[in-house]
């Protein structure tokens, strides 16, 4: 991993009226990393990344991009590139014009720009597309355009703000992997703003989860995912959550109302939630080699294609229980049966309240 | 069903004889070779030969041309600049200047002539050309701010965005994606201008000066001198053929730019 930060957000701050979109924000994105923001919508996830093209200027803080202080720099002088929403395509030209509007402005010679130009198409796989008028193209091949015209400007980062939300679910999934292999290709920054876990999971380096305008946690995917630092990070990443509310006796020793609970170690003292995720927890008439045990009434049965959805009633507490493999089908359990439910103590992790 | 369908039919018909017969009684009559209004005689051009026989005819036309030139531009600039900042911009008494724009549409013209004219001898200007240029913006830039305040109104100003992103300050950005996406609603504004001005007769005549006239001008003098006559009844058919060219063409432009 590289040391050097590409962009550095300093105590951001940003209100629209009452609003505070953007709350105290700290970041250091490095150089090379494909960098997601996720958060639900209105999050401040959008505005924090007008932030660092410099179309919103925010109230407090300090925006640096590689080491250079441009919080008072004007978005043209910034060397970033930017694919919006709604892409904004500029419709009166083609697909040429639109791709070569950066070089035009950087006044680039005309041979130079037919060949970048031409690079660039074809790394987004739109070769002979040339000429096209942007609103005959597809959506997936807008997106393209969009992503082409910001990354043949060669930007020190590319900002992309929910490219792939008005594609449908086939070209999505497609353009994630793309996405990626791109970014591997071009070697530049990428700060991707999402409310979709699974595009922010499948594409990127680190996460930073957003919620109210704050900065909820930074971390890979994985730290995401089995260490969240907060019951909101466990509940919004991932299908589905199992969370216990409890008191720390000891090192990994939660005391809840279903007992004792066995976990991974912690430095966490107090007031906590035990977090169990769903394909953690095993299910059958009889379990041996777990730490932590119930009994417990299937609530619920649903087939998922991959894995079966159980809800189990522990003592009043519902228990979500993935279950994968087809072997398993042959041993179902159903509506209404007593099951034993639990895991191992590593499966179950201490958040702080 | 088919009853009413008949009945709305002639209704339609009788409407359009209503609206139409006028203008159409006077074309025939321009083609009349007899000088009485009652009679239709032979076909002849002789009035037309007359009209186009004039040079003050077209003198008047080249003046109404240039002078609808003038203000089409002009009112395009100032109603282009008015409709971008009551669409992009928040500012206190906003409310009232777009009430105020509307103004000239809703009053009587001979009203904002006459209020004119007075201006114009309090403030001791020489009647002629810039008078009348001065007039005519004062009512086309109001018709070319609602054109462009509408088509303004669904703007995406995220390409704006789009082109600071790619490097393009403000210059540029207006330049090269403001007015041409813009176009469309420039040039139905434009073309409208300059049928209000190419048309209009009151603020014409009580803004000119000695010498200097606009075709409705010349219709409207010769009209004053002879009364009706079967000259006038070419030069009138003249004026209004130039003007309804120029109908079809902006219906024309207008209807390709909404497809
Ligand atoms: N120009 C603005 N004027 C007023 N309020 C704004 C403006 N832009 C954003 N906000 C507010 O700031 C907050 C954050 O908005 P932002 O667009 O950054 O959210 P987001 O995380 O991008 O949401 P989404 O996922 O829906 O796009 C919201 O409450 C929004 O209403
Ligand atoms: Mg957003």
């Amino acid at each position: 991993m590289s040391d050097v930060f590409s962009v550095e957000l300093e105590n951001i701050v940003k209100r629209f009226g009452n609003v505070v979109a953007v709350d105290h924000v700290n970041l250091k994105i490095r150089e090379n990393e494909f960098f997601s923001l996720l958060g639900p919508s209105g999050c401040g996830k959008t505005t924090t990344l007008r932030i660092i093209a410099g179309l919103e200027e925010p109230d407090e803080g300090v925006v640096r991009i590689y080491g250079e202080d441009v919080t008072d720099v004007p978005t043209h002088k910034r060397n970033i590139g930017m694919v919006f929403q709604h892409l904004a395509l500029f419709p009166h030209m083609n697909v040429f014009e639109n791709i070569a509007f950066g070089l035009k402005m950087r006044k680039v010679q005309k041979e130079e720009i037919k060949k970048r130009v031409k690079e660039i198409l074809e790394i987004v796989k739109l070769e002979g597309l040339e000429y096209r008028r942007v609103n005959q193209l597809s959506g997936g091949q807008q997106q393209r355009v969009a992503l082409a015209r910001a990354l043949v400007i060669e930007p020190e980062v590319l900002l992309l703000d929910e490219p792939l939300g008005a594609l449908d679910l086939k070209i999505r999934q497609h353009m994630m992997v793309e996405l990626k292999n791109i970014q591997r290709k071009v070697k530049t920054t990428f700060i991707y703003v999402t409310h979709d876990q699974t595009e922010a999971m499948t594409m990127s380096d680190r996460i930073a989860i957003m919620k109210d305008g704050k900065i909820q946690q930074v971390g890979t995917p994985l730290e995401i995912y089995y260490r969240p630092s907060n019951t909101f990070v466990a509940s919004f990443i991932g299908e589905a959550v199992n969370l216990i509310e409890g008191e720390v006796v000891e090192n990994g020793l939660v005391d809840t109302s279903l007992g004792t609970i066995h976990c991974a170690g912690s430095l966490t003292k107090g007031r906590v939630a035990v977090m169990v995720r769903p394909e953690m927890v095993e299910i059958g008439d009889k379990l041996y080699n777990v730490d932590n045990l119930f009994r417990g009434t299937v609530q619920s049965i649903i087939f998922k294609g991959s894995y079966i959805e159980y809800r189990v009633d522990v003592e009043g507490n519902t228990f979500v229980i993935h279950k994968h493999g087809s072997a398993e089908l042959g041993r179902l359990h159903h509506l209404g049966d007593i099951v034993e439910i639990g895991w191992k103590k590593n499966s179950s992790i201490i958040i702080p309240i | 069903m088919k009853g009413t369908n008949l009945f709305l039919k002639i209704f339609t018909i009788l409407v359009f004889l209503f609206l139409y017969s006028p203008i159409i009684v006077m074309v025939v009559f321009s083609f009349n070779e007899s000088k009485s209004i009652g009679v239709f005689t032979n076909f002849s051009l002789r009035w037309y030969e007359k009209v186009i026989n004039n040079p003050e005819v077209w003198k008047a036309l080249f003046n109404s041309f240039w002078v609808g030139a003038v203000v089409t531009i002009v009112s395009l600039i100032l109603g282009l600049m008015m409709a971008m900042a009551v669409t992009r911009y928040s500012f206190s008494g906003k409310s009232i200047l777009e009430s105020l724009i509307l103004i000239p549409v809703i009053i009587p013209e001979i009203a904002e002539a006459l209020s004119l004219l007075i201006m114009y001898i309090f403030l001791n200007i020489p009647l002629g050309p810039v008078t009348v240029i001065i007039g005519h913006v004062a009512f086309c830039i109001s018709y070319v701010t609602i054109v462009m305040r509408a088509r303004m109104a669904g703007y995406d100003r995220s390409i704006e965005e789009a082109a600071r992103t790619l490097g393009a300050n403000e210059f540029q950005t207006f330049f090269k994606i403001t007015l041409p996406t813009l176009y469309p609603a420039i040039l139905a504004a434009g073309l409208l201008a300059f049928t209000l001005s190419f048309d209009d007769l009151i603020k014409t005549l009580f803004t000119t000066g000695p010498g200097f006239k606009t075709l409705p001008l010349v219709v409207w003098s010769s009209a004053a001198r002879g009364g009706v006559s079967p000259e006038l009844n070419s030069l009138s058919s003249f004026a209004l053929s130039i003007s309804f060219l120029f109908a079809v063409f902006r219906l024309r432009v207008e209807r390709r730019l909404e497809r």
